[in-house]
C-alpha cells in the first residue's frame, strides 16, 4: 500500500560497508515508508544479504559510509538487541541453532524486551504460553516446537516457520526477511507467505530479500529493487519481477559494464 | 648393500636403549603393557627374514617391494614412473626429520628400531604414481625395518603395507620392528593401508610418523590380528593445518594376545581436519588397548576432529582399555569424540536366528558386519592378501 | 564484536573476600606426630581414632605428593600451614543464641543465616568455621525422625560406634595422599546418619568457611544411608581473599546400603586467586560414595567455580547389585585458575548403571580437564554407562582436556561415550541480540543453557544460585 504521506520508517542514504575490509556495499540508496512492502532482488553476491545484516546490526560487518535513520533517528549506532526492541527484525536466511537454550524460554525473554521498551508490561511464564499459543497459529506450528532447543534439530521449513513466529510475537515495524523462501516447498512457503501477509499492517512496512518470483506470488510487493554490485541499479513495480523472471539478470552486466563499473 | 647412514644412527639408538632402559609401568604410555612381552621380544636376536611362497602373486600395475631379507629391497625391481630412490646424501638428511617433528625420535620402540635396522627403503614420489605393495619378510627372531617415503607436492600415492609373520620352524618366537617416516609435500595425497596379521608367538612395534603440509591429504587404514604382542602407533602431524587427516584402524585380539594401538594427531595450523575411527575386537582372554592424543594447540583454529573408539568385547575374560585424551586450546574448533564397549548386539542376533542362521554362524555373520568397514577401506591388493595362505586364519577369517 | 564487550568490564569482585575478625586458638604451624596427637588430643578423641590418625600419618610419610594431573603449581611447604584453628569459643554452645555474634554475622554475610528466625526452611545448616563447627540447626527436628546430623567432632562424642564402624572404609587412610594427609589431620566436618527406612525430613547442608590466611582445612564429612534411607545434602565453600593460598584437602565419604539413596551436591566457590593467579584455594578433594548395598544410588552433583586448583573426583563404587551411579558437574574455570576434575565409576556388581554428565567452561587463561575412569569389573554383568562430557572454551587463551579413560572386562555391558567441544559463537551472539536479547544476558542465556542438565539436578533452592553464580563468574571473559 503506497501512500505518500505515510510515515517514513526507513531511510537508507548512500550506505557503504565492508566485511573483513572487503567493500560490498557501495552506495544503497531506499526509502521505506509505513505500509509498504519491498522486494530486493538480484543475484548471489549482489549484497542483498549484506545489506539485511548491516540493518540489523551484525558485528561482522562495518559500515564505512552513509547513514539508515530508523524514523528519524540514526539506527547505526545501536545495538543489535537495540534495534529489536525497537522493532527493526531480521528474518535470518540460515536460522542459527543454539543447543541447550530452550525455544520457549528464548521467545520469552525477546518478546519481554521488546514490550518493554514498548511500554508494555512484561508477560508472566503462564500468560505467555497463553499467548505464544494463541501466535503459533499464524504459522501453523506444533506446540511442541517451543519446549525444543532454538532451531536445533529443526528442519529448514521449521526454522523459517519458527522466525515468523518471532516475527508474530515480536510485532515489528519494519521487517526485512531474508531468503525466507529459500528451501522450503509450496507448502511451507505459502504457510509462511501466509504469516506474513497477517501480520502485514497500514503502520508496518516490510523488506522481501528473494532470488525468486514465486515468493512474490504469494506477496505482493509495492516496490522491486535489484541489486547488483552493491548498490540498487533499478527500482519499479511488481511488474518488475514478473520482467526479470523473463529475461534474466544478463542485463545486469550490460549496465554495470556500461557504467563502468565491472 | 648396507645403508652406511645408518651406521652412526644404530650406535645411537643403542646408546639411548641402554640409557632409557626398558619402559616401565609408571610411564604413562605403557602403564597397560604387559612388559615381560616387551623384554622377550627386545632380547630376540636380529635376523632377516624371507620371502614365502604362500604370498600372492603381484597385481597388475603394482610393484611389490620385500624389505627385511638383508638383500636391497630395489634390487631387481623396475620402479614405476614417477618414483626414485633417495641419494645417501638426501637420506642423510631427510632421515629421521619426520620422527623428529612427531615428537617420537626418542621413544624407546624407535630406539630400538634404530639400534637394529640395518637399511632403508627410501623413496621420493613425484606427480601421480601406480600402487606400491610393501611386504615387511618375517624371520625366526626380531626383523628391524624401516622406510622412508617423501611425497612431493601434489604427488599421489597408494600404498599398501603387509606385516605377515610365518615362520620356518612353529617353535621361534618372531618379532618386527617396523619404522615407516613420511612427508606429505602441499597437496600431496596418500592412501596408506596396513594388513598386519599374524599368530602364536609373534610380536610387532610399528611406529608410523607422518608430516603433512597444507591441502594434502593421509588417509591411513589398519587391520591388525592375531599377535601376542603388539603395539601400533601412527603420529600424524599436520604442520601447518589445512590438511586432511583420516585414520580407520581395526585391531583383532584374541587367545592371550595383547594388542595396543597408539594414535596421536596434532594441529600446528588452523582449518586441519581430522575423522579417526577405531574398532577393536576382544575375544578370549585377550587384552585390547586403545589410546587416542588429539592436540590441538591455539594456533589451530577452525580445525575440525572427530574421533570414534568402538570396541567389541565377546569375551568375559578379555579386556578392553580405551584412552582418547583431547587437549584443546583454540576456541573455534569442533572436536567431537566418543567411544563405546558392548558386545555384539542381542537383538541382531536373536533376529538372524530368528531366521534360522545358527548362533555361532550369525556372530560370525555380524562380527564380519562389524569389521567390514575398516576392512573394505585398505587398498585394492589386500583381498588377494586376505584371501591367500599367509594371511588367511581359516579358524578367525576377515 | 559489538561495541559492548564484556572484556572492558571489570570483573565482579569476589564477594566473599572478608575475613572476619575473631579470636582463634591456633597450633603452630608444622606437621609431626605430635601435631597429630596433639589435634587428637585437643578433641579428646577415643583411642581409635588417634590410632587411625597415627597411621595415615605414618603412612602418608612414605609418598610422594602426586604430579601426574595436568596441573602445575610450585610445591606446597607442609611445614608452613597451620593444621589446627578454631574460634575461641571454649565448648559448642547447647544454643545459638551463646554462639558468638561475630560468627553469626559472618554467615548471615555470606548469605546463610544460622539464627532462628532467619534460617532458610525446610534446610538444615551446619556451619564450619575454619577448623569446627560452629553451629547446627533443625538438630532436634532431625532427631524426632532419628536422623543425625552433626558436627564430626560431636559426632565422635555421641555416637562413636557408628564412627568407628564407617569411618575410612570407603576412603581408606592410605588411599592416595592427600586423603592419608587428612586423615592424619582432619579437624572436623559433618557427620549424617539416616537410619533404617528414614526418608530425611529436609535436605542437609554444610557450609564450609575458611578464615585464616594460614590455616589449611582438612575436614571430613561421613554419610550413612541405612537400608531404605534417603537424603539430599549439600556444601557450600568460601574464603577470604589472600595472597598466599591455602590447602584444603577433605575426605567424603558415603555409604549407601540396600536401597538408600544419597544425593550430595556441592557449590565450591572458594577464593580462585586474582586474576593473575595470585592467591587462591588449593582444592585437593577425595570424595567417594560406595554403593554397598542392592539398588541403592549414590548421585554428585558439582559446581566448581572457585579455587585456584582443583582436583577432585567424585567417585562410585557400585558394589550392590543394580545400584546406581551418576556424576553431574560443571566445572568453570576463569583467568588462571586450573582444574582437574571428573570422576570414576566402578562397576562391580551385575547390572549397575552409571551416568556422567561434565560441562566445563574455560575462559581466560585458564585450564580446564575432565579426567574420568568407567571401570566395568568381570562381575558387572549387565553394567551400563553413559557419559558425556562437553567442553564450552571462552577465548582463545584457554584450554580444554578430555580423558575419558574406559576399562571393560565384561562383555554383557554397555559404555558409552560422547563428548563435544563448542564455543559461543558470534552468530549464536548475534542471533540473540537481533531478537532484542542484551549481550550479557544472552552470554548467560547460553552459558546456562550448556549447564542444564547438570543445574537440574541441583535442589531447587540453589540451582538459580548457581546460575547467577556462573554469569557472575563469567563477566569480563566474554567480548
Amino acid at each position: 500500500m503506497i501512500r505518500p504521506d505515510a510515515e517514513l520508517l526507513l531511510d537508507i542514504s548512500d550506505l557503504h560497508a565492508s566485511v573483513e575490509d572487503q567493500p560490498i556495499l557501495k552506495g544503497v540508496n531506499l526509502q521505506v515508508r509505513a505500509g509498504e512492502i519491498h522486494a530486493v532482488m538480484g543475484r548471489n553476491g549482489s549484497g542483498k544479504s549484506t545489506l539485511s545484516k548491516v540493518l540489523a546490526g551484525h558485528p561482522a560487518y562495518r559500515v564505512t559510509g552513509g547513514s539508515v535513520r530508523y524514523r528519524g533517528d540514526d539506527l547505526l549506532t545501536l545495538e543489535p538487541e537495540q534495534r529489536a526492541r525497537l522493532g527493526v527484525f531480521l528474518g535470518f536466511q540460515y536460522p542459527v541453532e543454539i543447543p541447550g537454550v530452550s525455544n520457549l524460554e528464548f521467545l520469552r525473554v525477546s518478546t519481554n524486551a521488546r514490550r518493554e521498551t514498548q511500554g508494555q508490561e512484561e508477560l508472566d511464564t503462564f500468560d505467555f504460553e497463553d499467548h505464544v499459543r494463541e501466535r503459533l497459529k499464524v504459522v501453523q506450528m506444533d506446540p511442541a516446537f517451543l519446549d525444543r532447543s532454538v532451531n536445533q534439530g529443526f528442519s529448514g521449513g521449521e526454522k523459517k516457520r519458527n522466525e515468523i513466529l518471532q516475527m508474530a510475537l515480536l510485532e515489528p515495524v519494519v521487517s526485512i526477511l531474508d531468503e525466507t523462501d529459500s528451501g522450503l516447498d509450496i507448502d511451507a512457503l505459502r504457510i509462511v507467505a501466509s504469516g506474513v501477509n497477517q501480520l502485514s499492517s497500514p503502520e508496518t512496512a516490510s523488506i522481501l530479500i528473494t532470488h525468486y518470483q514465486r515468493l512474490l506470488d504469494e506477496i505482493t510487493p509495492d516496490y522491486v529493487h535489484v541489486m547488483a554490485a552493491g548498490r540498487i541499479l533499478r527500482t519499479g513495480g511488481r511488474e518488475l519481477a514478473l520482467e526479470l523472471e523473463q529475461i534474466g539478470y544478463d542485463w545486469v552486466d550490460e549496465q554495470l559494464a556500461a557504467e563502468g563499473v565491472v | 648393500m648396507v645403508n652406511t647412514v645408518l651406521t652412526p644412527v644404530q650406535k645411537r639408538g643403542q646408546a639411548n636403549l641402554e640409557r632409557l632402559g626398558l619402559p616401565t609401568r609408571r610411564q604413562e604410555a605403557w602403564r597397560l603393557t604387559d612388559l615381560k612381552r616387551l623384554e622377550a621380544m627386545a632380547s630376540l636376536p636380529s635376523v632377516e627374514g624371507s620371502a614365502q611362497h604362500a604370498w600372492p602373486s603381484i597385481h597388475q600395475g603394482v610393484t611389490r617391494f620385500v624389505i627385511g631379507t638383508g638383500v636391497d629391497p630395489l634390487e631387481g625391481v623396475q620402479l614405476p614412473e614417477g618414483v626414485s630412490p633417495l641419494s645417501e646424501a638426501e637420506l642423510e638428511q631427510a632421515l629421521g626429520h619426520t620422527l623428529d617433528r612427531c615428537g617420537c625420535a626418542e621413544t624407546w620402540p624407535v630406539e630400538l628400531n634404530h639400534a637394529r635396522s640395518q637399511r632403508v627403503l627410501a623413496l621420493r614420489v613425484r606427480g601421480s604414481v601406480a600402487p606400491l605393495e610393501i611386504v615387511l619378510a618375517a624371520g625366526g627372531g626380531l626383523v628391524a625395518t624401516r622406510v622412508l617415503l617423501l611425497l612431493e607436492e601434489k604427488a599421489e600415492l597408494d600404498l599398501f603395507q603387509v606385516i605377515p609373520a610365518e615362520r620356518e620352524s612353529a617353535a621361534a618366537p618372531l618379532a618386527h620392528s617396523h619404522v615407516i617416516e613420511v612427508h606429505l609435500g602441499q597437496e600431496a595425497r596418500l592412501r596408506h593401508g596396513v594388513l598386519a596379521s599374524a599368530s602364536d608367538d609373534s610380536s610387532l612395534l610399528a611406529h608410523l610418523a607422518v608430516e603433512q603440509e597444507p591441502r594434502s591429504s593421509y588417509d591411513f587404514v589398519s587391520v591388525c590380528r592375531g599377535w601376542r604382542f603388539g603395539r601400533l602407533e601412527p603420529r600424524v602431524l599436520q604442520v601447518d593445518g589445512q590438511a586432511t587427516t583420516r585414520l580407520t584402524g581395526l585391531a583383532m585380539t584374541g587367545t592371550d594376545e595383547q594388542f595396543a594401538t597408539h594414535t596421536s594427531v596434532c594441529f600446528e595450523g588452523p582449518e586441519g581436519s581430522l575423522d579417526q575411527l577405531q574398532k577393536a575386537v576382544a575375544a578370549d582372554r585377550s587384552h585390547s588397548i586403545f589410546n587416542g592424543a588429539i592436540q590441538v594447540p591455539r594456533a589451530a583454529q577452525r580445525t575440525d576432529a572427530s574421533q570414534l573408539s568402538r570396541n567389541l568385547l565377546l569375551s568375559n575374560r578379555a579386556r578392553v582399555d580405551a584412552k582418547p585424551e583431547l587437549e584443546i586450546v583454540a576456541d573455534d574448533v569442533r572436536c567431537a569424540h566418543g567411544a563405546t564397549v558392548s558386545q555384539l548386539q542381542q537383538d541382531q542376533l536373536f533376529y538372524l536366528r530368528s531366521r534360522g542362521v545358527a548362533a555361532d554362524e550369525a556372530a560370525a555373520l555380524l562380527l564380519k558386519g562389524y569389521c567390514c568397514d575398516v576392512v573394505d577401506r585398505l587398498p585394492s591388493m589386500a583381498p588377494s592378501w586376505l584371501a591367500s595362505a599367509a594371511i588367511n586364519d581359516p579358524a578367525r577369517p576377515l | 564484536m559489538t561495541s559492548t564487550s564484556t572484556r572492558d568490564l571489570v570483573s565482579q569482585p569476589y564477594k566473599y573476600g572478608f575475613v572476619t575478625e575473631i579470636e582463634t586458638d591456633k597450633i603452630a604451624k608444622g606437621l609431626s606426630e605430635d601435631v597429630v596427637r596433639l589435634i587428637s588430643e585437643k578433641k579428646a578423641e577415643p583411642d581409635f581414632l588417634l590410632q587411625f590418625r597415627l597411621k595415615a600419618f605414618r603412612h602418608w610419610l612414605t609418598l610422594e605428593e602426586p604430579d601426574w594431573a595436568a596441573l602445575g603449581y610450585p610445591p606446597i611447604d607442609y611445614q608452613d600451614i597451620v593444621y589446627y584453628a578454631a574460634p575461641k569459643q571454649q565448648e559448642k554452645k547447647a544454643s545459638l543464641d551463646e554462639v558468638d555474634p561475630k560468627l553469626l554475622e559472618t554467615f548471615d554475610k555470606l548469605g546463610i543465616p544460622l539464627s532462628e528466625q532467619k534460617r532458610l526452611s525446610n534446610v538444615a545448616v551446619d556451619a564450619v568455621f575454619d577448623s569446627v563447627s560452629i553451629a547446627t540447626t533443625y538438630k532436634e527436628k532431625l532427631a524426632e525422625h532419628g536422623v543425625v546430623f552433626c558436627s564430626f567432632s560431636e559426632a565422635v562424642k555421641e555416637h562413636p560406634d557408628l564412627i568407628e564402624r564407617y569411618l575410612g572404609t570407603v576412603v581408606a587412610s592410605n588411599d592416595n595422599y592427600f586423603a592419608a594427609l587428612n586423615s592424619a589431620v582432619f579437624s572436623d566436618g559433618s557427620f549424617v546418619f539416616i537410619p533404617k527406612g528414614v526418608e530425611c525430613p529436609m535436605e542437609l547442608s554444610t557450609y564450609f568457611r575458611i578464615n585464616s590466611g594460614d590455616t589449611g582445612q582438612f575436614e571430613r564429612t561421613l554419610i550413612v544411608a541405612e537400608e531404605g534411607a534417603s537424603v539430599s545434602y549439600l556444601e557450600g565453600c568460601t574464603a577470604p581473599m589472600f595472597d598466599t593460598n591455602q590447602l584444603h584437602a577433605a575426605v567424603v565419604e558415603l555409604v549407601a546400603l540396600d536401597d538408600a539413596s544419597i544425593k550430595y551436591s556441592t557449590v565450591q566457590n572458594w577464593y580462585a586467586g586474582d586474576e593473575n593467579g595470585v592467591g587462591g584455594i588449593y582444592n585437593f578433594v577425595t570424595k567417594r560414595g560406595q554403593c554397598r548395598g542392592a539398588r541403592s544410588r549414590i548421585s554428585w552433583t558439582q559446581v566448581e567455580t572457585g579455587s585456584a586448583i582443583t582436583w577432585k573426583y567424585p567417585s562410585c563404587v557400585l558394589q550392590g547389585a543394580d545400584s546406581v551411579g551418576e556424576f553431574y558437574s560443571v566445572a568453570l574455570t576463569n583467568n588462571r585458575q586450573q582444574a582437574d576434575t571428573g570422576t570414576k565409576m566402578v562397576h562391580v556388581g551385575p547390572r549397575t548403571r552409571s551416568t556422567i554428565v561434565s560441562k566445563g567452561i574455560s575462559a581466560g587463561h585458564s585450564s580446564n580437564s575432565y579426567r574420568g575412569l568407567v571401570q566395568i569389573g568381570p562381575g558387572a554383568s549387565g553394567a551400563r554407562n553413559y557419559s558425556q562430557c562437553d567442553s564450552m572454551l571462552i577465548g582463545d587463551q584457554a584450554g580444554a582436556n578430555t580423558y575419558p579413560y574406559i576399562r571393560s572386562q565384561q562383555p554383557d555391558s554397555a559404555v558409552e561415550h560422547e563428548a563435544s567441544t563448542c564455543r559461543i559463537s558470534e552468530d549464536q551472539l548475534f542471533y540473540l541480540q537481533s531478537r532484542g536479547i542484551g549481550f550479557e544476558e544472552a552470554v548467560s542465556m547460553m552459558v546456562s543453557g550448556f549447564c542444564r542438565d547438570v543445574f537440574n539436578q541441583l535442589p531447587m533452592e540453589f540451582a538459580a544460585e548457581a546460575d547467577k553464580l556462573l554469569a557472575l563468574k563469567l563477566e569480563g571473559s566474554v567480548g
